[in-house]
């Protein structure tokens, strides 16, 4: 039995218990559209990308003076690593616009993973929030 | 101002790529010439490696002339950790060829270019030619720096240009 637990799927599905049990909400991956192969409207900032937004849950979102944190479950990740065809989840953070708390955009700073196993099972993000 | 900067842009993404076909980036899914301006790109705290990025910084003005002269400084910063094949141990060598790609890209004859005025492309239109130059000095190359893994450098370049009527 304790054999069968010491897996990384234990660990990610218990992440995601725990994500789920302290307070676990959903917040919006925001990535840029695809560019426009050739366009040089884009490239001298003259069009605007166009966005779209990813659901994640389950998150915990932690927010300090300047800083605030996401811990986000690895099984959401992912997913969307798969569905969007990114090679990793580091790059899938790194491209991203930013995530969406509460209609707030906080742009990634850094993206940690924690792992057991092997597998990582949950993604801890340190955003950095808007200048107002 | 902004049509000087554009040109500018123009001028060394085509001198980079025709330098080193190679030097490319993946930018939002398209590949494009290893070049990109900061401040038109979506705000990110990562900076892509091999590739060289624009910032414009101070600005000077002379308008003692008939036409108000602009000398802005243009900062040039590009980073490598190498290939990934030779386990990031060309980094040094990576480096260096940036650094001769750059000087390549805008010490080549002429160091001046007509300048356009791009805003039409947001509308589909054609880049439209203007009456005057825009012209540039050398480049400095920054000190070397290591970042981890990476090695890093900031070029600088003084462009020049006038400001013909109706520019913003």
């Amino acid at each position: 039995m304790a054999d069968l637990l010491m897996t990384g799927d234990a660990a990610v599905r218990a992440a995601d218990v725990l994500l789920r049990a302290n307070g676990g909400r959903s917040v919006l991956l925001r990535m840029g559209a695809p560019a426009v192969s050739g366009a040089e409207a884009e490239e001298l900032g003259l069009a605007t990308p166009e966005f779209q937004d990813m659901e994640l849950a389950p998150v915990v979102f932690r927010k300090a003076e300047s800083t605030a944190t996401l811990l986000v479950s690895a099984s959401v990740v992912a997913g969307l690593v798969g569905t969007l065809a990114f090679d990793s989840a580091q790059v899938l953070f790194e491209t991203a616009v930013g995530v969406v708390v509460d209609g707030v955009v906080f742009v990634i700073e850094k993206s940690v993973a924690s792992q057991a196993m092997g597998e990582p099972y949950c993604y801890c993000l340190t955003l950095r929030a808007p200048v107002r | 101002m902004q049509n000087a900067k554009d040109t500018f842009y123009e001028v060394l993404r085509g001198r980079v790529a025709a330098v080193n076909p190679d030097r490319t980036i993946v930018l939002r899914g398209v590949v494009r010439p290893g070049v990109l301006v900061t401040e038109n790109e979506l705000v990110s705290s990562v900076n892509l490696p091999d590739c060289f990025r624009l910032s414009w910084t101070a600005v000077k003005t002379d308008t003692h002339g008939t036409m108000p002269a602009l000398a802005m400084q243009c900062e040039i910063a590009y980073e490598t950790a190498g290939t990934a094949v030779n386990a990031g141990m060309d980094r040094g060598r990576c480096l260096g060829a940036m650094d001769g790609e750059l000087l390549a890209a805008i010490g080549a004859v002429p160091q001046s270019s007509l300048k356009s005025n791009y805003a039409g492309l947001e509308f589909g239109a054609a880049a439209v030619a203007m009456k005057t130059n825009i012209w540039w000095g050398d480049v400095v190359f920054g000190e070397m720096k290591v970042d981890d893994d990476r090695l890093s450098r900031t070029a600088t370049v003084e462009v020049m240009s006038y400001e013909e009527a109706g520019e913003l």
